[in-house]
């Protein structure tokens, strides 16, 4: 296990990271550095390879080229640095993915008990504290089909939450709700902003993204078009991608 | 009905008996079969390489042959094959196998091989974000198996499991004719010595059927309870 | 644990002896079941109650009853019977062969009752309206419009319904009736060998189950031959 230099280190480092699905090039040598504590939203058009990229930093694809760093953590291909890796970020998907079969305080505590071994009383006492962030914690005996696209989804980030993870990637956390769901969740995630967080979102709502990121970032074809702190990259678009596709969005 | 009441002068006792064996026999038949099938379904998921075509010769092989012929097998051969593989293993044992071991072991494996392919099917269409979560959740592989992925693929299979459950335990007749004191034998005896075919053949046959009708509303609540919080609330 | 191709093939005569007779089983039993399955599903499927109620307690006792139980209560039962022996039916029932083919033709009739049933609900309502609208009568309708469909939809759990019970027949053995698997007993109570005589056996099953299997798809191919491979 490689250790950066402990002082500074970014959160998330990727070099030259490629990614290949039989002939198709999905990521083509991306270069990205995101520091600890800075809000990263990725946005472009389907395809472009954001959610893969974000699915490669934490293992859940395996990159071909390249090399990625989280927290100073080198990964490979190994179970050792997937692992630490994983404990250092955690993941919200489009879909949920909530575990049906269990309640949700229960979906909450798996994790923590499982992985960290933490004894039941202290799961559930954190898995409360943040179901209560995002709102919830009435719902806690409840099982996931009972609730709403909105409630689960914010279900979901408080599991991942429970994990205690530095880093959050969030892919496309809202794309799967009804509109009028879109904005607790949004909410929700504005909540923890607040916190110094690490956090890395893939998403289309732009307006969102004008408010909590530092940086905004534009992939297309598998490569980081532009990037720009949030307000230059709505206000001075660089790039002609980057301007056709912000002017489709937003209309 | 004096001839199935229990005490000397009835059957009744010596059907209930072969009655409890045709249970344990069924029991433990299916018990082997789950848990050889869940080996299997896990073992062959990737469907294809070589561990799934091992799998499907081992199917087609248990598949295509009738469950009797594999019962006599086994109690007619059972000897002969324990010793054989002990033997590399230096244990020189001979043990004879009773016709109760064979219908078991014959059983299990027979219907492993419907048990295996429905549980890989079952496996493979639990969503693959379950997966993910675990994954990105950094959660133990044991624990993603035993109590994510399976507890769900079980609930999926569950009709198929009860039919099999069904067929497993009608094939259990078939043990005695291999010698097993179990219902049908007890029922034959009883049948010959009072020459009355007609009483205890249909105490049999109720047995079987009553189990087999009430399976599968039993199943269906079962199936219920475990959905419980799985009805999509409203749309 | 040896396999003795000399003695294979020195008792592959009787065993295939064996094997004609469970092929006959097989194939009379499913000519003589489906007539009465079919009747049978009629009733089931009636809207007078008694019928019907007669028609689910038939499927559930000849589904639910191991093949076994029905073959001894034909032949150690309905045949010892004295007005059975001593009436004309007697020239029929003192045949073992009798005796079976009636006991597995209940048994599996039964299950082409639900086969069937499955297979006429699964008829689009449409197409029944339709033919309605064109002006064919009732009778017509469920000659021809109904049956034929049901019969393809149900065709897949047929196969596999007539596969295992090919597989069932191996319980005539019971009754005197000599077919692969007795065959194959035979020759081990001869010769002490159980592996070789119920291995050829199991490969002799295995075979005609595949040519069965085989059979079945080419009619299915046959049958679907109007619907075009998307």
């Amino acid at each position: 296990m490689e250790f950066a230099k402990l002082d500074r280190y970014p959160a998330v480092a990727l070099a030259g990271v490629q990614k290949w699905y039989g002939q198709y090039h999905a990521l083509r040598a991306v270069d990205l550095t995101v520091e600890r504590g800075e809000k990263l939203v990725i946005c472009g058009p389907s395809g472009s390879g954001k959610s893969t990229l974000i699915r490669c930093i934490n293992a859940l694809e395996a990159h071909d080229g390249g090399a990625i760093t989280v927290n100073g953590i080198a990964l490979g291909k190994d179970r050792a640095s997937i692992l630490d890796v994983r404990r250092e970020a955690g993941m919200v998907f489009q879909q949920f993915n909530l575990f049906p079969h269990m309640t949700i305080l229960e979906n909450c505590t798996f994790a923590p008990r499982t992985s960290l071994k933490l004894p039941r009383g202290k799961a559930e006492e954190r898995a409360m504290r943040y179901l209560a962030r995002v709102h919830i914690a009435d719902q806690a005996h409840k099982f996931p089909a009972q609730l709403s696209g909105g409630q689960q989804q914010r279900v979901a980030i408080a599991r991942a939450l429970c994990m205690e993870p530095r880093i959050m990637l969030f892919d496309e956390p809202t794309s799967a709700l009804d509109p009028e769901m879109v904005g607790e969740v949004l909410r929700a995630i504005e909540e923890l902003t607040a916190d110094g967080m690490t956090m890395i979102c893939v998403t289309h709502e732009m307006g969102f993204a004008r408010r909590i990121a530092d940086r905004c970032l534009f992939m297309d074809q598998g490569e980081i078009v532009e990037q720009a702190p949030a307000e230059d990259f709505f206000e001075r678009p660089k790039s002609p991608r980057l301007q056709d596709f912000l002017s489709q969005i937003l209309h | 009905m004096e001839l199935l009441s229990f005490g000397d002068k009835g059957y009744g006792d010596e059907l209930f008996y072969g009655a409890l064996i045709t249970i344990q026999l069924a029991v433990f038949g299916y018990l082997l079969a789950l848990v050889l099938g869940i080996g299997l379904g896990l073992f062959a998921l990737k469907g294809k390489g070589p561990r799934w075509w091992a799998f499907r010769a081992y199917a087609s092989v248990f598949t295509g042959v009738p469950s009797l012929l594999v019962i006599f097998l086994f109690y007619f051969g059972g000897a002969e094959i324990v010793r054989s593989v002990l033997a590399p293993l230096g244990v020189n044992l001979r043990l004879d196998v009773t016709s109760f071991q064979a219908g078991v072991a014959a059983l299990g494996l027979v219907y492993a091989a419907y048990l295996g392919d429905l549980i890989r099917g079952a496996i493979v269409n639990v969503p693959k974000g379950q997966f993910e979560a675990c994954e990105a959740l950094s959660v133990p592989r044991r624990h993603l198996w035993f109590d994510v992925v399976l507890p769900q693929a079980l609930r999926l299979a569950l009709p198929g499991l009860a039919n099999i459950w069904i067929v497993l335990l009608k094939d259990t007749a078939l043990v005695s004719l291999a010698g097993l004191n179990d219902l049908i034998a007890q029922a034959k005896i009883a049948a010959g010595s009072t020459k009355q075919p007609f009483v205890f053949y249909t105490a049999a046959l109720l047995f079987f059927v009553l189990i087999s009708t009430l399976t599968m509303p039993a199943v269906r609540r079962a199936a219920q309870r475990l959905d419980r919080g799985q009805r999509k609330a409203g749309a | 644990m040896t396999f003795d191709f000399a003695l294979a093939r020195e008792n592959l005569p009787a065993l295939l002896n064996g094997a004609w007779v469970t092929l006959m089983v097989t194939f009379t039993v499913m000519a003589v079941g489906a007539p009465l399955g079919l009747l049978i599903a009629f009733a089931r499927m009636s809207k007078r109650r008694w019928l019907a109620a007669f028609g689910a307690a038939y499927v559930a006792v000849c589904r639910g009853a191991p093949s076994l139980i029905l073959l001894y209560l034909i032949y150690n039962g309905l045949a010892q019977l004295d007005i059975v022996r001593h009436g004309w039916a007697w020239l029929l029932f003192q045949h073992a062969f009798f005796c079976v083919v009636v006991a597995f033709a209940l048994n599996h009739s039964g299950y082409i009752v639900e086969i069937l049933r499955g297979g006429m609900e699964a008829v689009p309502a449409g197409l029944v309206e339709a033919a309605a609208a064109l002006g064919l009568s009732p009778r017509q309708i469920l000659w021809k419009v109904r049956l034929p469909i049901a019969v393809r939809y149900g065709l897949k759990a047929y196969q596999n319904e007539a596969l295992l019970f090919m597989k069932s027949t191996a319980a005539v053995g019971a009754v005197t009736l000599v077919d692969l698997t007795s065959a194959a007993n035979e020759i081990f109570y001869l010769t002490y060998d159980p592996f070789t005589p119920i291995i050829t056996a199991g490969v002799i099953y295995w075979v005609i189950n595949f040519v069965m299997r085989t059979g079945f798809g080419w009619i299915d191919r046959r049958l679907n031959r109007h619907i075009s491979a998307a």
